[in-house]
């Protein structure tokens, strides 16, 4: 393992380097300062804004939701939040173009509610038989703890 | 330097996160980049081939294929990016922040390696919405901002073996819980304490996580592919591009009006000039009566979209034959337009296989496709295809 992890990690600094070599040569220094910018603020607001956002709205559901919901709601706005992250930048961006480009035409914001409910659905649906399961069971003991399969 | 962490410091006591999930997020999403690496590349090679090794022609959906997969992935990778994060966030709070230089350096190369992965799928994204709020020319930045995070990457695999070892190897439901403790050097991290029964996830599962992460992702890639993999069309509810919605059916990057060319595209006395050892001109009319080779190729556009189309026009090979030229020789076509990606260049197997082309589907080109004539061969990027044609130079 050793031999492998020195060959990687040289191999990884002399991509990168030739990399930021070409970036240095090639790109002119105010869009060098320009992207310099952008790094050290997609940094900030991931691990200042988003990460304790989601860590935050953990805690909330933790507290609030009782454990045998928790894991539905939690499947669902894992599903959906990573859906809206990519939906987000083009609801924004809908009707920006000529439409002979066919690019952004869509109602996405419609198109995202129909997702999302589609997920809302679902997860509701496997809740309720979960629910439906669990009050038949005779041994009230088991309720909520069993693992969800997957 | 205080060797116990202060009270207020920050504690993660979710049992979700773990090496053995980390570790497998991690294997998928160095995976996706390999791809995006290998594809983005050979994009690449499509605007600056080495002489001796020109592009091919077959097969010619080549570029449909390597550069719808590059978006695709792409597109998926920013959940995946993200997903990964959020599994080792903790690690951003171990304590203290920083134990030695060596250390100081690991850090510096993970905030390189997430800073560039971060605005790499983010401004590749928004390219693909044709939209730059970024100060700089995408194109290069993109190639070697992706050196740098590959390379990076690399490193960051090198340093990490032994965990993602450690984590492949552990069962999802077993292994150590992530902490801003290392799992080495915490004797009730789980792994560590022998045998013992699952620990308490009274919320969703670390299976049932990755499960749910997997389906979003897979909900975009099948929301957003239809605007490569064309029976997908009416699935694509977050597909940037419409194929049936473009004139011809066919989309349009750039349009007659950005290119400044609807006069000169238009005007009746156009003529193709053709340069080369025996030059000569070709009016609209002599056009017409050489429009009599027909092909079916897709048009591949580096943001991802593709379609197929039914073309018709002229040969190429034969007008650069009718100038002096040959199979081997190295052509330049010229559009109306006067800036961007206003020319390209074709030789070898795809020479042979190019076509004039001043029908789509079956009726005269549109404008904003490229009246009154445009280039179109196979395995190639569609701004490669140029447009608006002006004139045809044999260079060699």
């Amino acid at each position: 393992m050793k031999a492998w992890r020195i060959i990687l990690a040289a191999a990884g600094i002399l991509l990168g380097l030739f990399g930021v070599y070409r970036l240095f040569t090639q790109i002119p220094l105010s869009s060098l300062v320009a992207l310099g910018v952008w790094l050290l603020a997609a940094l900030l607001i991931h691990d200042g804004i988003l990460a304790p956002a989601v860590v935050g709205l953990g805690l909330l559901l933790r507290r609030f939701v009782p454990d045998r919901g928790r894991r539905y709601l939690q499947a669902a706005l894992l599903m959906g939040a990573l859906v809206t992250v990519v939906a987000l930048p083009m609801m924004y961006l809908r009707g920006s173009q000529p439409p002979v480009k066919a690019l952004l035409l869509r109602n996405y914001g419609l198109d995202l509610t129909l997702i999302l409910g589609l997920i809302a659905a679902i997860t509701l649906s496997l809740y309720a038989i979960r629910v439906a399961r669990d009050s038949n069971s005779a041994d009230p003991d088991n309720r909520g703890d069993e693992r969800q399969p997957s | 330097m205080p060797r116990e962490r202060p009270r207020w410091w920050p504690s993660f006591s979710s049992t979700l996160r773990s090496t053995a999930v980390t570790s497998r997020i991690g294997l998928v999403l160095g995976i996706a980049i390999a791809i995006l690496f290998v594809t983005g590349l050979l994009s690449h090679y499509q605007y600056e081939p080495w002489r001796w090794l020109p592009v091919p022609a077959k097969p010619m959906w080549g570029y449909r294929l390597t550069q719808g997969v590059h978006v695709a992935v792409g597109i998926a990778t920013i959940p995946l990016l993200l997903f990964k994060l959020w599994s080792v966030y903790p690690n951003q709070f171990r304590f203290p922040p920083v134990r030695s230089i060596r250390h100081a350096i690991a850090r510096v190369t993970v905030a390189i390696l997430v800073a560039t992965a971060l605005v790499q799928v983010t401004t590749g994204f928004l390219n693909v919405l044709n939209w730059y709020p970024f100060a700089w020319f995408f194109p290069p930045v993109h190639r070697f901002l992706g050196y740098v995070l590959v390379g990076s990457l690399l490193l960051h695999i090198g340093v990490k073996l032994p965990d993602i070892a450690y984590g492949l190897r552990a069962k999802v439901s077993e292994a150590d819980v992530l902490t801003e403790i290392p799992w080495d050097e915490n004797p009730a991290s789980h792994s560590n304490a022998g045998t013992l029964p699952d620990p308490p996830t009274p919320g969703i599962s670390r299976r049932g996580m990755l499960a749910a992460a997997g389906a979003g992702m897979g909900v975009i890639v099948i929301t957003s592919v239809g605007q490569t993999v064309t029976p997908l069309e009416p699935l694509g509810l977050l597909a940037a591009r419409q194929w049936t919605k473009g004139p011809q059916g066919v989309p349009v990057n750039r349009t007659a009006e950005q290119a400044q060319v609807m006069a000169a595209a238009t005007a009746p006395d156009w003529v193709l000039k053709v340069v080369g050892p025996r030059p000569y001109a070709l009016t609209l009319a002599e056009l017409e009566l050489r429009t009599v080779h027909q092909a079916r190729l897709p048009i591949s556009c580096v943001e991802g979209w593709s379609v197929g189309a039914t073309w018709r026009g002229l040969s190429l090979l034969e007008i650069v034959q009718q100038a002096g030229g040959t199979t081997d020789s190295r052509v330049q076509v010229l559009s109306l337009e006067s800036v961007g990606y206003n020319h390209s260049f074709v030789e070898g197997p795809q020479l042979t296989a190019a076509l004039l082309a001043t029908h789509l589907n079956g009726e005269r080109l549109d404008l904003d496709h490229g009246y009154p004539l445009r280039l179109i061969a196979p395995n190639r990027p569609g701004v490669l295809n140029t447009k608006w044609l002006a004139r045809i130079e044999v260079l060699s």
